[in-house]
């Protein structure tokens, strides 16, 4: 099956578009709705913290999706400051609610929500893997 | 995102509609927020039509849910599709949201 490539500056509009691109491509392949759902959540917001921590404002994040036959993978290479996603600290998701931060859920999201995640920094280039299965 | 307010009571129900994302987050946010001018608001949103909610949604759920608990109101949330919702649970929002399965039985629940 041909991989869905695609170049992302990290701004609101342009990551809504390629939400919608996301969405698309899977459906397209036939992936269930929900594994369909959980990539495009994930691509967004590993798309966003590069928007909010690297340097994919004004420098293309590349990525590739590829629909296998018991899962969906997927590629982000950016060029901002080495950031393993996978060391973030857990936020305090069973705090009571005065007491619960307002962030950090975007990285715990993208950790729960996948079944593998890769991470390596090379040639100046980060380099981040998931994969989220299919039912 | 479209939202769309309907007065029952003294509570507002808002249907929402789209993805609640980085885009569109402050929008809900100040939307709702508006609705919020009573002492103890009463607000329910019908996700039905909601089939996409990042991070950047929550941090404005969680925003609005601390608001109204300050102002002693309420916040409930009806027809959750299932993988919005498991974003919920997995963000520990299930715990702190009333969430109803249909509209019927959210507005059957802000009746005092």
């Amino acid at each position: 099956m041909a991989p869905l490539e695609t170049e992302v500056l990290a701004t609101s509009e342009a990551i809504s578009a390629l939400t919608e691109k996301v969405l698309a491509y899977l459906e397209e392949q036939q992936v269930d709705s929900r594994a369909a759902h959980h990539v495009a959540l994930v691509v967004e917001e590993i798309v966003t913290n590069l928007g909010t921590h690297g340097n994919c404002r004004d420098k293309p994040a590349k990525i590739r999706l590829m629909v296998e036959p018991a899962q969906v993978t997927g590629e982000i290479i950016d060029t901002g400051p080495p950031f393993d996603l996978r060391l973030a600290p857990d936020p305090a998701i069973e705090a009571p609610l005065e007491e619960r931060p307002i962030g950090g859920l975007g990285l715990y999201l993208i950790r729960k929500l996948t079944s593998t995640l890769e991470y390596s920094h090379q040639n100046g280039q980060n380099l981040t893997t998931f994969a989220i299965a299919r039912s | 995102m479209e939202l769309e307010e309907e007065r029952v009571g003294d509570a507002f129900v808002v249907t929402a509609r789209g993805r609640l994302d980085g885009a569109s987050s402050s929008i809900f946010a100040d939307r709702i927020s508006g609705l919020m001018t009573n002492q103890k608001p009463k607000i329910l949103i019908d996700f039905t039509e909601v089939d996409f909610v990042t991070s950047a949604g929550l941090r404005a759920v969680l925003i609005l849910l601390k608001k109204v608990k300050a102002a002693d109101g309420s916040f409930a949330l009806c027809g959750v599709q299932n993988s919005v919702r498991e974003v919920l649970d997995i963000s520990g929002f299930t715990a702190m949201i009333n969430i109803h399965p249909a509209r019927s039985d959210g507005i059957a629940a802000l009746s005092p």
